[in-house]
Formats: C-alpha cells, sequence, structure tokens
C-alpha cells in the first residue's frame, strides 16, 4: 500500500445498526402481521414490502431537517412495479407512485411527517453499497442514515431481473466517537489489492453479522468494523 | 446566518449541451424563444392507443429493440469532450428517473424478453456505460423529478473533496407507455395542454424527452455554480405541504447566496396548479424583482432529468442573450412575476434553476457567468 501526499480521509461513527433479514418466504402479508407494531395502525395497509422492512429497521431513529438519508436499491419496490404493469390499461396510480424511487423511504418518513434535509437514492448494481457510504462520507449534515434493501420479486424474478430475497439495513452514522458501536473509514490514498467491494445483500449480512468489511475502490480504501 | 440547507461550494460548468424534441440546447432555446410548442396529443399509451395527451417524444413513443433511446443516447453523447470517462479521477454521475422503465411495459405487451435486458435502472446503466465506453466509475441516482440536482450537489462534493479532476454527469429520461400512463392515472396528464403559472379550473402537465450532459471543473468557466440546495417534505407523495414549507426552505437557502445579484428564476411549473401557485407565490415573496418562467409548457416535463436539460438549456439562452418566457401561458398568472414574453439576459447577473419531485422534494441552484 502507498499512501501519496494529498488524500482525502473521512472517519464517521456508527451509532445504530439495525438489519432486517426474514425468511425468504415471507410474504408481505405475513411482513405486515409481524411488523405491526412498529407502525400506527392502518399505516401498514398501502406499504410495499420494502417499506415496511426499512420503516422496521428505522424503528426508534427519529430523523430531522439536520439529517440526511443516503438510500440504495438496485431493484427498489419490485411488487410495485409488477403489480403497477399488470394493472394496464387501466393503470392504478397508488401503484405508479409506489414504484417511484425513492418510494419506500418517501413511505416511511410521509407516515411519520418527518421533513428531511438531503435524501440520496442510488440505483446501482455492483458498486451499489460502495457508492452509498461515499456519499454518506462526503454529506456534511451531523448525522447521515445509510439504509437499503430489496424486496423479493414474482415474475421479474424469473427473468433475473429483481431480487430472490427480501431485506433491508440501516446504520446511523455521525462524528461522535462517545458510545459508538462501530466506524467507518475512507481514504483515498490507499489502495489496497486485497478486498472486493461488497454487494447490497452481501453488506447487508454482513453488517448483521457485524462483520469488518475492508475494500478498495476507484477512488480509494473503504473499512467498517464494529466494537461489539 | 447561512441556512442549515444552502450549500455554497463553487464548481464551473466546462461544458453542457441538451437535446429535446425542439433539438439541441441551443435549438430549443431558439424555439422557446420563438414560442414553439414540442408538446402535441398523442395517445396515453402508444400503440396502445388510449386518451390523447400532451406529449414531446423524439420519434416514436414506443418501445423498441434497441430501446429507442439508445441510437438516440449514443449520436448526442458522441458530443461530451473526449477522456477517460469513468476513471478512477473522471468519474460519470448518471442521474435518471425513468432509465429503461418504457421496456418492461414492452415486455408486458410483447412477450419478448429482449426488452428486459434493459428495463432495469441498472442494466439501462450498463448498456448506457459500454455504448459510450465509461469505466466502472459510474454513480446513480433516482430520486424522481429532482434527480439531476443530485447529480450536480454530488459532483460537486467529488470535486471539493479532491476525489475528481472533472465530473461528467448525464441525465436521461424518455417517455413511454409506462410513465405516461402513469401520470394520466393520477389526472393531471390529460386533455389539456399544460399553462404553467396560470390560473385556471384544472391543471395539466405535459410529457417530453430530454438528455444532457454536463462536465464539470473546479476550473474557471464562463457559468458556474454557486449555491445548491436539497429538500425534502415529506408530507405527501402527492402534494406540497399547503404554506408551501418546502418551497421556501429551498428559496431561503439560495436567496442567502444570491445577495445582491440581479436574477431571473426557471421555476419547476409543469402546469399542475397547486403546485404552481405555491412556487410562484414563494419565490415572488423572497425574490419581487426576478421574473419567474417556465419551458415545461413547450417541451413537456422531462422529469427526472428536467434539472440538467434547463440548465442547457439556460446556458444556451444566456449566450444567446434572450432568455425565454412561459411558453403556453397566456394568463392571467398567480403573480406578476411570472413572465410571459422573452426578455434580454444582460439585465441580470444570476439565475435561480429549481425543481421539485414526487414527496415534496425539492431542488434549486444559482447559476452565474461572466
Amino acid at each position: 500500500m502507498t499512501k501519496p501526499a494529498r488524500s482525502f480521509e473521512r472517519t464517521r461513527y456508527v451509532h445504530h445498526l439495525a438489519v432486517e433479514w426474514p425468511a425468504a418466504t415471507e410474504t408481505i402479508a405475513d411482513a405486515r402481521q409481524r411488523l405491526a407494531a412498529k407502525f400506527p395502525r392502518h399505516a401498514t395497509r398501502r406499504m410495499t414490502h420494502l417499506g415496511l422492512l426499512l420503516g422496521s429497521v428505522l424503528d426508534g431513529v427519529v430523523a430531522g431537517l439536520d439529517d440526511a438519508i443516503v438510500y440504495a436499491t438496485t431493484f427498489a419496490e419490485t411488487r410495485a412495479l409488477e403489480e403497477y404493469l399488470a394493472s394496464f390499461p387501466a393503470p392504478s396510480p397508488a401503484l405508479f407512485q409506489s414504484s417511484i424511487h425513492p418510494s419506500a423511504v418517501q413511505q416511511v418518513m410521509i407516515g411519520r411527517q418527518q421533513s428531511i434535509g438531503r435524501v440520496w437514492p442510488l440505483a446501482a448494481d455492483r458498486r451499489l453499497f460502495e457508492q452509498a457510504l461515499l456519499t454518506a462520507l462526503l454529506e456534511p449534515a451531523e448525522r447521515v442514515l445509510v439504509c437499503g434493501g430489496e424486496e423479493r420479486g414474482t415474475w421479474m424474478l424469473d427473468h433475473g431481473v429483481a431480487s430472490d430475497r427480501s431485506f433491508a439495513f440501516v446504520m446511523a452514522l455521525t462524528r461522535q466517537p462517545n458510545g459508538a458501536i462501530g466506524r467507518v473509514g475512507f481514504d483515498s490514498g490507499m489502495r489496497s489489492t486485497e478486498g472486493v467491494p461488497p454487494g447490497l445483500v452481501d453488506a447487508a449480512k454482513q453488517l448483521a453479522a457485524r462483520a469488518t468489511i475492508e475494500w478498495s475502490g476507484p477512488q480509494g480504501s473503504f473499512s467498517i468494523a464494529f466494537t461489539s | 446566518m447561512i441556512p442549515a440547507s444552502a450549500e455554497l461550494l463553487d464548481i464551473g460548468i466546462a461544458a453542457a449541451d441538451a437535446m429535446t424534441a425542439l433539438g439541441n440546447a441551443r435549438a430549443t432555446a431558439a424555439a422557446l424563444v420563438e414560442n414553439r410548442l414540442a408538446l402535441r396529443p398523442q395517445p396515453v399509451f402508444g400503440r396502445d392507443g388510449g386518451d390523447p395527451v400532451p406529449l414531446a417524444a423524439i420519434g416514436q413513443l414506443d418501445e423498441s429493440l434497441p430501446p429507442r433511446w439508445l441510437p438516440l443516447a449514443r449520436s448526442f453523447l458522441a458530443g461530451i469532450p473526449a477522456a477517460e470517462w469513468g476513471s478512477g479521477r473522471l468519474p460519470v454521475i448518471v442521474t435518471s428517473s425513468n432509465f429503461g422503465v418504457g421496456s418492461l411495459y414492452a415486455f408486458v405487451r410483447d412477450h419478448d424478453a429482449r426488452h428486459l435486458e434493459h428495463g432495469t435502472p441498472f442494466a439501462a446503466v450498463r448498456l448506457l456505460r459500454s455504448t459510450c465506453g465509461w469505466g466502472d466509475n459510474v454513480t446513480v441516482f433516482s430520486h424522481a423529478c429532482v434527480t439531476a440536482h443530485l447529480g450536480l450537489l454530488h459532483a460537486t462534493r467529488l470535486l471539493h473533496a479532491g476525489l475528481a479532476d472533472r465530473v461528467l454527469l448525464v441525465s436521461f429520461d424518455f417517455v413511454s407507455p409506462f410513465v405516461a400512463g402513469g401520470f394520466h392515472s393520477l389526472k393531471i396528464l390529460n386533455s389539456g395542454m399544460p399553462a404553467p403559472y396560470a390560473k385556471r379550473e384544472i391543471g395539466s402537465i405535459g410529457l417530453g424527452d430530454g438528455i444532457a450532459y454536463a462536465v464539470l471543473s473546479r476550473e474557471h468557466a464562463a457559468f458556474r455554480i454557486t449555491a445548491q440546495a436539497l429538500h425534502n417534505e415529506m408530507f405527501h407523495f402527492t402534494s406540497n405541504e399547503p404554506t408551501g414549507a418546502g418551497f421556501a426552505a429551498c428559496a431561503a437557502a439560495v436567496k442567502f447566496a444570491v445577495g445582491g445579484r440581479r436574477v431571473w428564476i426557471k421555476g419547476h411549473g409543469t402546469g399542475t396548479l397547486e403546485a404552481g401557485r405555491l412556487e410562484a407565490e414563494v419565490f415572488s415573496r423572497a425574490f419581487p424583482a426576478a421574473p419567474l418562467v417556465s419551458w415545461k409548457g413547450s417541451l413537456g416535463h422531462t422529469l427526472g432529468s428536467c434539472g440538467l436539460v434547463e440548465l442547457a438549456i439556460a446556458i444556451a439562452a444566456l449566450q444567446a442573450n434572450v432568455i425565454p418566457g412561459t411558453v403556453g401561458t397566456s394568463g392571467p398568472c398567480f403573480t406578476d412575476t411570472v413572465a410571459l414574453a422573452p426578455f434580454h439576459a444582460s439585465m441580470f447577473d444570476a439565475a435561480i434553476l429549481t425543481s421539485n419531485a414526487f414527496g415534496g422534494a425539492h431542488a434549486a441552484f444559482v447559476l452565474t457567468h461572466d
């Protein structure tokens, strides 16, 4: 590893981590029932599976104008998309709304009536998690909620254009080391040949296990480590 | 005190262009000055028929194989200054709200699985990336109709962090029965032509194809972005907080940056009534001397790309020294700041460009020039 004279380094501390990793067979009806206690009564009726899972991991996290949200998903609201397409030639306005990126975040935050300074929805594949982290580390907000997830598709999954499982995660990052449960670092000057960026599914798994993750991307090296 | 939502980082626009149904940015700006309408009534579901609604597609609405946007994008993006785009120091940011979603509708209609090869965001960007020969340093944002603004702000941050020498921002959104059907179901895409900021009984929007790029750097440039702001109301999916607080948050953020400059405002102005009224009222209070224009009455709403498409048109208009008025609107309007006719750019020092989106998302930036 070499380190040039001028580099960009940033460290943020993890103060909240939650991962939803339900059984692969969980349906949206199952999720509504399982997670009902985390939402106001009737609030879940029009939420998507991904919206429910994201709401669950954000449960207890009160966000506001001083916060930013970075949201990563490759396929987003697949079921809403599938059902919206099936609604033609009388397209459903509710399903159209639910299919639009970043619907899951908006379902949760509109349900709570919580205004947010900046929301950064990313939609890529291979480097999605890495790009979401870099976006979060460049964000000047006092606290950044890095979240993401997918929902299991049906006919789109059969054609390989949807996630094969539903999950969601969130990490709350701040500048405060006190009381942190982990640390996220980036250094543009460090390049390691080892490590590949975790995909979104692998990232969620490793976060759930509180595993250390290290890799290099086109703009520098990333690391995530937990204290407990 | 600087509003928390204001980001006062300065970047230069080394190159920019756009393509709409009226041509490139220069041709589009000139056509807008002549009050030409790109929108025309077309069946909402393309060849599958449906109600006639105002659309401004470049060619046919229906998705094809290869996707109809690909040859248009290939031809248009060939104008980007050559560089190793997508390499470590030359990142690419792609923004869109539609990507290749029209191909999903085409698959459901035709049952041809080849449409699915570019129906998802990452697949559409992968196709664009291979077509343009970019490396894999490509970041993709999608936040409905403020998407391009996110790309601008992220590019700004990359440049100021020293993580890039230049950034290429590309945004593309092409209309399809998928998206036209959605807005039609919401009843805001209807048989009426859009008349942004006009006081009338029924609001109407139009939809248009748009693709644009900008090369951004910290080096000196004749056109610069000096402040940017984002805000998310999270009040309702399809309506704004009724006091206009979301518009006011963005207006306050850019007002600080404008200082004593004489500005004109390119508003979002899709043709919906409530959002148009709130936007006109809030910005007329914040900038009472600033003429407010919208170009979506001619071009239609280019959705997630409107922020970058309209930036390129604004630059072309400034170069021609004539700013197009609010094409498609004949008044009366919500405020007397709405400019219906073109005006000379030489009377102003800067422009504010705004966009709004589902969920009460707001975005604005300040464009200055030599």
